[in-house]
């Protein structure tokens, strides 16, 4: 075997990759804010009224991130979500969805007939302006 | 002295992909060990526990570790928070909530698995020691130990991007 595609199917990959990029952007955004020199993680947990080792393991990805504790971590971090569905966009010369398990184990299958039947999904968190911050600059 | 084509086609590591999204192109290259290889196809088949932490399954961690590393992304957010970690003797460590994998990097952005474990069962029997002198006593057998293997223990020997 001199090559080995890692197909775990298109809803599995669709939600683990998704809650990756949930927990990175939750980490850049934290990243960021302590360069600033604005939040530590002790404040951030402070500021939530929890104890800092549930926020290390919720960023870590050894605890569940509900909505609402994302929308606290964002609030905590003073940070906005932008959240949005959206259809792939299609372009010619684009890779393309696998369409068998290649893996040596087992039969191999189709996964979803080689279209991609999941929305995109994209979670930004950035920081929140201020009416006075966003009057200001536009002074 | 071995080439990456030569253990290749020798069947000693094989090139392991993962699907990338439209717009994406591998920046790094990733391979495993048979033995690395027919543990992932357990893991796949559901052969392994599925026990886990977080919100993700093994396998969906592990997709997205490889995704991370194969699309280019930061592997490391900071000190705290990082999907990769140098071990002592050349031998890197790739992480997610419930799985760690060992292995080497042939070159910078060029990394071998060698090794997959559960994160519990590593850290209660401390199988690290272990894991790397197996992955050393595999390189010398390999004939790569002094040419295909990147000794620094930065980050940024061992990923360009």
């Amino acid at each position: 075997m001199t090559s080995f595609q890692f197909d775990i199917g298109s809803r599995a990959r669709n939600a683990g990759r998704f809650i990756g990029r949930v927990r990175n952007e939750l980490l850049k955004a934290l990243s960021e804010r302590k360069k600033e020199g604005k939040l530590s993680q002790q404040e951030l947990a402070k500021k939530l009224e929890v104890h800092r080792s549930l926020i290390n393991r919720q960023l870590s990805g050894e605890a569940n991130l509900t909505l609402r504790s994302l929308a606290d971590l964002a609030w905590a971090m003073g940070m906005e979500i932008s959240f949005e569905l959206k259809k792939p966009i299609v372009e010619a010369g684009q890779n393309q969805p696998v369409t068998t398990s290649t893996v040596g184990h087992g039969q191999i299958k189709y996964i979803d007939g080689g279209r991609r039947s999941s929305l995109c999904q994209k979670i930004v968190v950035s920081p929140i302006v201020s009416a006075e911050a966003a009057a200001k600059s536009l002074r | 002295m071995p080439t990456i084509e030569d253990l290749v086609a020798t069947g000693a590591i094989s090139r392991i992909e993962v699907e990338l999204d439209g717009r994406e192109q591998a920046q790094r290259l990733l391979y495993g060990t048979p033995n690395f290889i027919e543990w992932l196809g357990k893991l796949i088949n559901g052969e392994e526990s599925e026990g886990h932490l977080g919100q993700a399954t093994a396998v969906e961690q592990i997709d997205q570790l490889f995704h991370s590393y194969l699309s280019g992304a930061p592997l490391i957010h900071n000190r705290q928070f990082r999907y990769i970690r140098a071990e002592e003797n050349a031998v890197w460590e790739l992480k997610t909530p419930d799985i760690r994998i060992f292995g080497w990097f042939m070159k910078r952005d060029c990394f071998v698995c060698v090794f997959g474990d559960w994160a519990d069962k590593v850290k209660d029997h401390d199988l690290y020691r272990g894991y790397r002198i197996a992955i050393r006593r595999l390189r010398r057998e390999l004939g790569v130990d002094n040419t295909l293997c990147v000794q620094g223990v930065d980050p940024g020997d061992v990923l360009s991007v």
